[in-house]
Parts: structure tokens; C-alpha cells; sequence
């Protein structure tokens, strides 16, 4: 198959490449530009753990085609924040104990900032609907609903 | 009065966070090497048949397959843990449906994909057994043949399709049930559930020139792992080495060797690293499960609800191989004497081979099975003698001193705390608050599994610590924990220790991320460290001082005395420059546990060392028109001996319920005549946000006296009693009473309807 020339822009930085036009993005994010933050797991759109940001929008990097992604812009883990300059869900999702593995935690976060973009004062109900996606086996939810109704209440102010 | 404690018992956020927040953390199934190979598994479609012929030469030819491997190409050994009945590849037959038959390697998964669908295999199908009581029929067709020949730990029993037969007898049961005003007799069963780690199992392995591999994966077991390859791959284990990058969950699932050895073996057949990871498929339909069981309980109680003999059997579908099946039944009997004393009991564990996966370990092997049962039997018999759930349990828990159905001496007895506690915290005194509403509760025991741990801890010149240690962290906070107790013996701050952790070639050795015994072991063994390197720190100090070392002591990253003292970054120096550095190897092993050994037969497993007490309450509500249950409170009353972290102990206990309510409201790996029809995350339903109520916690603290700072163990414990205690409230709410788990919304109408399925 035909390899096809794409620009995808990812975390504000454009890259040239060539992806073979079935391929989804998470293999593009992974394996051609090593944004293993991207988690890869039942690559069916089931678990949220590949969740990235399109267009400010929750996705499952698994079930969309790289080749569908020119032209928007795609936010991974890598570009939410760094050791120095953390996004408020990561700070609450370390102070209050939501990470175990961690596995499912880069998709949670995205999940969390992208209904946190729209909906600044959520419910926890509200949060519950937004974050049913994302598959942890490890926590039980409750203290990454923390995290996410904490740092809502850090970014409402600041918006 | 006992110092302050700076660093333990703190809510500390954990050291690896940082890197999990922000995608850093490089977990197994993301590590990749240049050059690498991708390995794929064929696997067996019939349940049990005789291989005529495996043809690869049409695989071969594809472009870009590099490899394909089956039976043929690895030597013909046997393993296994207590008894070694498992092969790489299916060998003449196939077992199960999923059992793996050739492995390929190519320069893309999509090649190896192709490739797999490119061998041919012939099978001619034999009869196979789909359950326990098909395996133990009279002429039921036998899954291992020579089973005689294998080899196994000698206490098992076994028997044709029997892999062992664990036994507790103590005093008279005959007599125990004569004694009893009524005998209840009831039948139980359970289906088969998956640990549900978000990280695949994942290997990549690569061998040097020098003949040695290198394996880097997401086990629970590194040292166990290493022992395995060396038995497959027949090398010394020093030729093996295993490296444990981030795990994204394990529950057990990641115990034994899982997909290293086809990396290992497709590795040296290619001559090139080689990557293997599952899909959810394969973990659905050949990975470890937990067993379905059936559980058989017969009761005797006085009028006044003293227990007075129990007679029980568990049967386990452990599958094709044995996996954890023999030391799994062997937990149950304990299981199945419950948190009670009896004096009679008859208890039996059964690990039966049949057509299926090879299930293994998951969180608490046994006890959420024989749990359901024992506790789901306590409200039948409270409700027929007309007494309340909580005080027939009351009347006969275990309490300090009592003994263990072994015979064990049980102190750090916190049991009837947790009970008064989680029933005060639902609301006990409304059992039915409402229609179809009820509470229901449960409770427990478990074990804090031994095993040795070893550290080697370090002081750097800059006064930092460097934790080296053999455990994996699977996500627990476990190796935190550890941390936490090494830094409050050494005066430091937990962001002061930097770890080190799980390579065979060079961390000390450690029994492993299972049992509940990782921040109980290897804080242990930190402890030991730590009072070592307190004499060399002191020996220097005291020179250094003029002080004689035993009025040293350590505050503050310092040695003090008075108003003298030198920091441990200048003792670390001072001993670079002339001792060779501040090290020292703390290691730790469990002490033996003492029991009765006339009363247990063919056990693994025969009494719980440092054990946990639990109990479990729950507030629910079941809509009569389709069965479904919402969960509107869940309280967990746990003896944790001692937290370590708050926060990790209280994310072990709701992560645990949420498991522990998958399997008693939706998880089922369905099998249809030996074939999984379920075999990915839509139709295999585990909970998630909108499935779950807020789980509260109350960490009931009755010291472990082996335990660091008393501590017990915390991971298991909480996925014990969900499956009992919905079951319980369940019946509260709707009168009607579900023995079999999963409680679909389909069973609770069906049973409201009075319909049999």
C-alpha cells in the first residue's frame, strides 16, 4: 500500500511524515514519533486508555485514522504539562492519590480537561457521565473524581 | 514515650506520580529497541484435539516474516509452580481453545498478523470436559493423560482429572453437625473473571553476543519469571536477566511468564529483539484468570446460632493446566472456615482440570469465591433462626487469642471492630429502608503472604538514599510504603529516596508483587537496612564527634549529640573517602507461622500469617421491573494493622470493591462448549464511573506484631467480601436470595418471576 505524505499537529509542533493510510493515530503518536504517553490497550474504543485531545475534543487515538487528523490540532499527555510546568489536573491528580499504576491516568486527564474546558463547574455526576469512557481497575473512581472536581475548582477562578 | 512519626502514616503523595501524570513513565508494553521484531502467537481453535500437522511454509514466504516457531523448535520440558504440567506449545494435543500452537516474528505486527493466518493446522477432535462435574463424571475423558508422570511439590493429591485435593479436618464433624440444633446444606457457584489490568502483558527480549537474554516486562515476578525462562530456555538463570519497567496493573495476572518466553525463544531464532503483547482477545480467552466454583457448605447450628461443624468442598475449574489451582484450593479451605470458630470442620479445596484457560491468581485466589458462599450461607441461617446477620456473626467470629482452623494462634484480632463499625457507619438498624431497597454485610479474613525480601540501601554523598530492591510496583504504592518506613528509620524525607527497583541482574532478591506482602516485606527489610547503616553512621559519627555511639541518634538528615552533629551527606563523603561508601543489605523473612500439621492434608497453605480482619456493608437498591441494582453506599471496615500511606491504603480498599463488584453484578467470561464468547471489553463488562457509588473507609488499627510499625498486609483483603455482601443486601431488598454469581439484572427478574433460566 501506498504510503500517505501527512502534517499532523501535535502539541503545537507540525511534523511531516508518512503514514500508511489505514493506520490509526495512536500507531502514528507511538511508534513513528515516540509519544508513548499515549497508552495502547484494547484498540477498539473500549478502555480510554489512547485518549487524546482533537480539537480540543476527547478521542480514542485507536479508532481514528491518522490520516483524518490534517489540519486539526492534537493534544497528547506530552503537551499538557512537563515536571516544571504542571496542568492543575496533574498537580490534583498527584495530591490526592488518584494515580496507581498510572496506565489509564494520561487518558483520564484528557478526558477530565477536555469536559473541564466546557463545563468548568461540573457535578460529580456530571463527571462521572464525562469520564465513563476511561477504564481504571485500579482506584475505583473516587479519588481521580477528586482530582477532577478539585482542580475544576482551581481552574474555575482562572478562567 | 515512642518518638513522632515524620514520614509513615502520612498521606505522602507516592514517588512514582510525577512520572505517571505527565506520560513519562515507561511502562512494559511501551518499551521498544532498534531493530526490533514483532512476535505474534498462533493459538489453538479447538478445545481438545490431536494435532495431525502445523504447515508454515505458505507463512514463511510473506514478506517481511522472519520466524515462525512451534513445539518442534523448543525443548520438551514441562513447567509450572507446584506441579509442572504446562509446555510452551501444545505438544501432540490441544487443550483449550487458545492455547498457544506456533509464534511468529515479523518486521510488523500486520506481517505477523498475516503470517499466523498463513500456517495451517489440521486438528482431529477429541471429547473434552467443559466443567468440574463433567471433569470428575465416572469415564470423563482425561485432560493430561500422563498426568502420573509429571512432576509436583509431593504433599499434592491427585487423582485423573484431580489436580489436588487440599484438606482441613479438625475434631468431629459427624459429631459437630449431631450436636446442631439445624443442619444447612447449600450450593454455591461462581464464574470465571479476569484481573482487567489496562496494560496488556508485554515482553521484548533481546540476546547478547555472550549467549545471555534480556527481558524486559510487566511481571509481578521477576525472580520467578527468571527461574521459568532458565527451565524453557534450559540455561543457568545468571544467562537470564528480567527488568520490570512501569506496570499497568497485575491483580495476579502477571505472576507467572506470560508472553516472555515466545519473546525470548522468537529472539534467538531471529537473532533480533523481539516484541510480544497480548491483545484484549487473548486476554480474555488464555490468560490467568480467577476459577469459577462450585462451593458445597453443610452447616450445624444450635438454636441460639453457635456455629458447631462445617463440612465444605470447593471445586475450581482451574483449565487445562494447574496454574494456581492446587495452592488456590488449598487458601479456600481456610476461606471456607470463615472468620469463625468451629470446632469441627471437614473442609475440602478441589483444583479439577477441564477444556478451558488456565486460570491462575487473582487478588485474594479463593476468597471472593469461597467467601460468597460461606457469608451468603450466614444471612440464610440468621434469617431461618430469626436472629440478625450481624449478631450470628457477632456470636461466633474469632476474637484475640482464639485459634485458626489450623490451630494457629490468632492475635491482632481487629474482626468485631470492623463489624460494629461498618454495620454503625450503613445504618444497620434500617436493613430495609425502603422497597427494594436493603443492606447487606459481610466479612473476613486474609492472609499477609511471606516470602523473603532483600534491599540494598545506599547513601549518596549529597545525603540522598537509594532504595535497590527486587520488588516490582504494580501499582499499589507499595514500594511508597517501603520508602516511607526506610525514611522515617533514616531521619530523611520521603523525597529524599530515589528507587531503584526489579532487575534480576542486580537487585536483591524478593519474592515478588503478590500475596499482600510488598510494603510489609520489603519495609521490613528496609527497617533492617536501616539499622545497619544507623551502627556505620554512628561508628563514623562517634569519630568524627568525639561522642561514644550509643548517645548518637539521628534527626534531620543528621547524627546529633547535644548539641554536636554532622549531616549524613558529610558521613556519606567521609566513608566514600575511606570506607568505600555507606551501604548496607537489609533482609527480611516472615516467621514461621505455627499450626496444627495433623489437621491440614495435601495444603499448600496452612495458615495466614499476619492476618487481616474485614468487613464489608452495602446500601442498594433493585428496580423489580429489570433487575438492576444501584449501589448507593458501600462502607469497608479494614484492620490494616497499621497505615503506612492513608491515602494508597484507603485507594487499595475502593479499587479493590470495585473489583469485588464487577464480579458480583457483571463479570463473566462466558464459555459455550469450551469456546469464550465474550472475548472483549464491550460483552466483558467491568465497572466504571457510572457503576460504582463513593466507597467509604474506615481503617480499623490492630498491630501486626511482625508487621513494620504493625502493619498488615492491604492489597487482597478489600476484593473479598463484595461478591457476599451485595448477595446479602440483595436478598435484604427483594426477598429473593441469588447463589450464583454473576447477579445479573437477569437472574434478580428471573428469580422474582420465579423462573429457572
Amino acid at each position: 500500500m501506498r504510503k500517505l505524505p501527512l502534517s499532523l499537529t501535535i502539541n503545537g509542533e507540525t511534523h511531516e511524515l508518512l503514514a500508511e493510510p489505514h493506520h490509526p493515530l495512536l500507531e502514528v503518536l507511538r511508534t513513528q514519533l515516540g509519544l508513548i504517553g499515549t497508552k495502547e490497550n484494547c484498540l477498539e474504543g473500549e478502555c480510554g486508555v489512547c485518549t487524546v485531545l482533537l480539537d480540543g475534543m476527547a478521542v480514542n487515538s485507536c479508532l481514528l485514522l491518522a490520516a483524518q487528523c490534517q489540519g486539526r490540532r492534537i493534544v497528547t499527555i506530552e503537551g499538557l504539562g512537563g515536571p516544571e510546568t504542571l496542568h492543575p489536573l496533574q498537580e490534583t491528580f498527584v495530591e490526592h492519590g488518584a494515580v496507581q499504576c498510572g496506565y489509564c491516568i494520561p487518558g483520564m486527564i484528557l478526558a477530565a480537561k477536555a469536559y473541564l474546558d466546557q463545563n468548568p463547574e461540573p457535578t460529580e455526576g456530571e463527571i462521572r457521565e464525562a469520564l465513563s469512557g476511561n477504564l481504571c481497575r485500579c482506584t475505583g473512581y473516587q479519588k481521580i473524581l477528586d482530582a477532577v472536581l478539585a482542580a475544576a475548582g482551581v481552574l474555575a477562578p482562572m478562567r | 514515650m515512642a518518638p513522632e512519626l515524620r514520614v509513615v502514616g502520612k498521606p505522602l503523595p507516592r514517588v512514582d506520580a510525577y512520572g505517571k501524570v505527565t506520560g513519562k513513565t515507561v511502562y512494559a508494553a511501551d518499551f521498544t529497541l532498534p531493530g526490533m521484531l514483532f512476535g505474534k502467537v498462533l493459538r489453538g481453535t479447538e478445545p481438545h484435539a490431536r494435532i495431525v500437522r502445523i504447515d508454515a511454509r505458505r507463512a514463511l514466504t510473506l514478506p517481511g516474516v522472519r520466524a515462525v516457531i512451534s513445539a518442534a523448535d523448543v525443548a520438551d520440558v514441562r513447567y509450572g509452580g507446584a506441579l509442572k504440567d504446562e509446555t510452551v506449545f501444545a505438544r501432540e494435543k490441544v487443550r483449550y481453545v487458545g492455547q498457544p500452537v506456533a509464534a511468529v516474528a515479523a518486521a510488523t505486527s500486520e506481517a505477523a498478523e498475516a503470517a499466523l493466518a498463513a500456517i495451517d493446522v489440521v486438528y482431529d477432535p477429541l471429547p473434552a470436559v467443559f466443567d468440574v462435574e463433567g471433569a470428575l463424571a465416572p469415564g470423563a475423558p482425561l485432560v493430561h493423560e500422563a498426568w502420573e508422570t509429571y512432576s509436583a511439590i509431593p504433599i499434592l493429591y491427585r487423582e485423573g482429572n484431580i489436580c489436588n485435593r487440599a484438606r482441613i479436618l479438625a475434631g468431629d464433624v459427624e459429631r459437630g453437625l449431631a450436636e446442631a440444633d439445624r443442619v444447612f446444606e447449600h450450593r454455591f457457584t461462581t464464574r470465571m473473571v479476569h484481573q482487567g489490568y489496562t496494560e496488556p502483558r508485554a515482553a521484548v527480549a533481546a540476546w547478547d553476543s555472550a549467549g545471555q537474554v534480556t527481558v524486559w516486562s510487566n511481571t509481578q515476578l521477576p525472580f520467578e519469571v527468571q527461574n521459568t525462562l532458565a527451565e524453557i530456555l534450559q540455561l543457568p538463570p545468571s544467562r537470564i536477566r528480567i527488568l520490570v519497567p512501569g506496570i499497568g496493573g497485575g491483580f495476579g495476572g502477571k505472576l507467572r511468564v506470560g508472553v516472555e518466553h515466545f519473546a525470548a525463544l522468537l529472539a534467538r531464532k531471529t537473532g533480533r529483539p523481539v516484541r510480544v503483547i497480548t491483545t484484549s482477545e487473548e486476554e480474555l480467552t488464555a490468560a490467568y484468570p480467577r476459577q469459577g466454583t462450585i462451593v458445597e457448605l453443610k452447616t450445624g447450628v444450635t438454636r441460639d446460632g453457635r456455629l458447631t461443624g462445617k463440612q465444605g468442598r470447593i471445586f475450581f475449574d482451574t483449565g487445562a493446566f494447574a496454574g494456581s489451582g492446587p495452592g488456590v484450593a488449598s487458601v479456600a479451605t481456610l476461606i471456607l472456615a470463615g472468620p469463625y470458630c468451629i470446632p469441627n470442620l471437614h473442609l475440602e479445596g478441589y483444583a479439577v482440570y477441564t477444556n478451558k484457560t488456565n486460570c491462575g491468581s487473582f487478588r485474594a485466589p479463593s476468597g471472593p469465591q469461597a467467601n460468597f458462599a460461606v457469608e451468603s450461607q450466614m444471612d440464610i441461617i440468621a434469617d431461618a433462626l430469626g436472629m440478625d446477620p450481624l449478631d450470628l456473626r457477632l456470636r461466633n467470629i474469632v476474637r484475640e487469642g482464639d485459634e485458626g482452623p489450623t490451630g494457629q494462634l490468632l492475635t491482632g484480632v481487629g474482626l468485631e471492630e470492623c463489624l460494629r463499625r461498618a454495620a454503625d457507619a450503613i445504618g444497620w438498624n434500617d436493613r430495609r429502608p425502603g422497597p427494594s431497597r436493603g443492606k447487606g454485610i459481610a466479612c473476613g479474613w486474609w492472609t499477609t503472604t511471606g516470602g523473603s525480601s532483600g534491599v540494598y540501601v545506599k547513601i549518596n554523598p549529597d545525603g540522598t538514599v537509594a532504595l535497590n530492591t527486587g520488588a516490582a510496583e504494580i501499582g499499589t504504592g507499595a514500594l511508597t510504603g517501603a520508602a516511607q518506613v526506610l525514611a522515617e528509620q533514616l531521619s530523611v524525607e520521603l523525597s529524599d529516596i530515589n528507587l531503584v527497583s526489579a532487575d534480576t541482574y542486580s537487585t536483591p532478591f524478593d519474592f515478588g508483587a503478590q500475596g499482600s506482602r510488598t510494603a510489609f516485606s520489603v519495609g521490613n527489610a528496609c527497617r533492617a537496612a536501616a539499622a545497619d547503616l544507623r551502627r556505620q553512621l554512628f561508628a563514623l559519627a562517634s569519630r568524627q564527634l568525639g561522642v561514644e555511639p550509643d548517645a548518637l541518634e539521628l534527626r534531620e538528615r543528621h547524627v546529633v549529640a547535644g548539641g554536636k552533629r554532622v549531616s549524613l551527606a558529610d558521613l556519606s563523603r567521609l566513608s566514600q573517602q575511606s570506607g568505600g561508601g555507606l551501604i548496607a543489605h537489609g533482609t527480611f523473612i516472615a516467621p514461621p507461622t505455627p499450626y496444627d500439621t495433623k489437621r491440614v492434608e495435601a495444603h499448600v497453605y496452612p495458615a495466614f500469617h499476619s492476618p487481616s480482619f474485614h468487613a464489608h456493608a452495602v446500601d442498594l437498591a433493585v428496580d423489580p421491573e429489570t433487575g438492576e441494582v444501584t449501589l448507593h453506599r458501600y462502607v469497608v471496615a479494614q484492620d490494616v494493622g497499621f497505615a503506612l500511606n492513608p491515602t494508597y491504603v484507603e485507594g487499595q480498599i475502593e479499587g479493590g470493591v470495585a473489583q469485588g463488584v464487577g464480579q458480583a453484578l457483571s463479570e463473566e467470561i462466558v464459555y459455550e462448549n469450551g469456546r469464550v464468547v465474550n472475548p472483549n471489553l464491550t460483552d466483558y463488562k467491568m465497572p466504571t464511573t457510572l457503576d460504582l457509588p463513593r466507597i467509604e473507609s474506615i481503617l480499623v488499627q490492630h498491630p501486626s506484631a511482625v508487621g513494620p510499625y504493625g502493619a498488615k498486609g492491604v492489597g487482597e483483603p478489600p476484593n473479598i467480601e463484595p461478591p457476599a455482601a451485595v448477595a446479602n443486601a440483595v436478598a435484604a431488598a427483594i426477598g429473593v436470595r441469588i447463589t450464583s454469581l454473576p447477579i445479573t439484572a437477569e437472574k434478580i427478574v428471573m428469580a422474582l418471576r420465579k423462573e429457572t433460566p
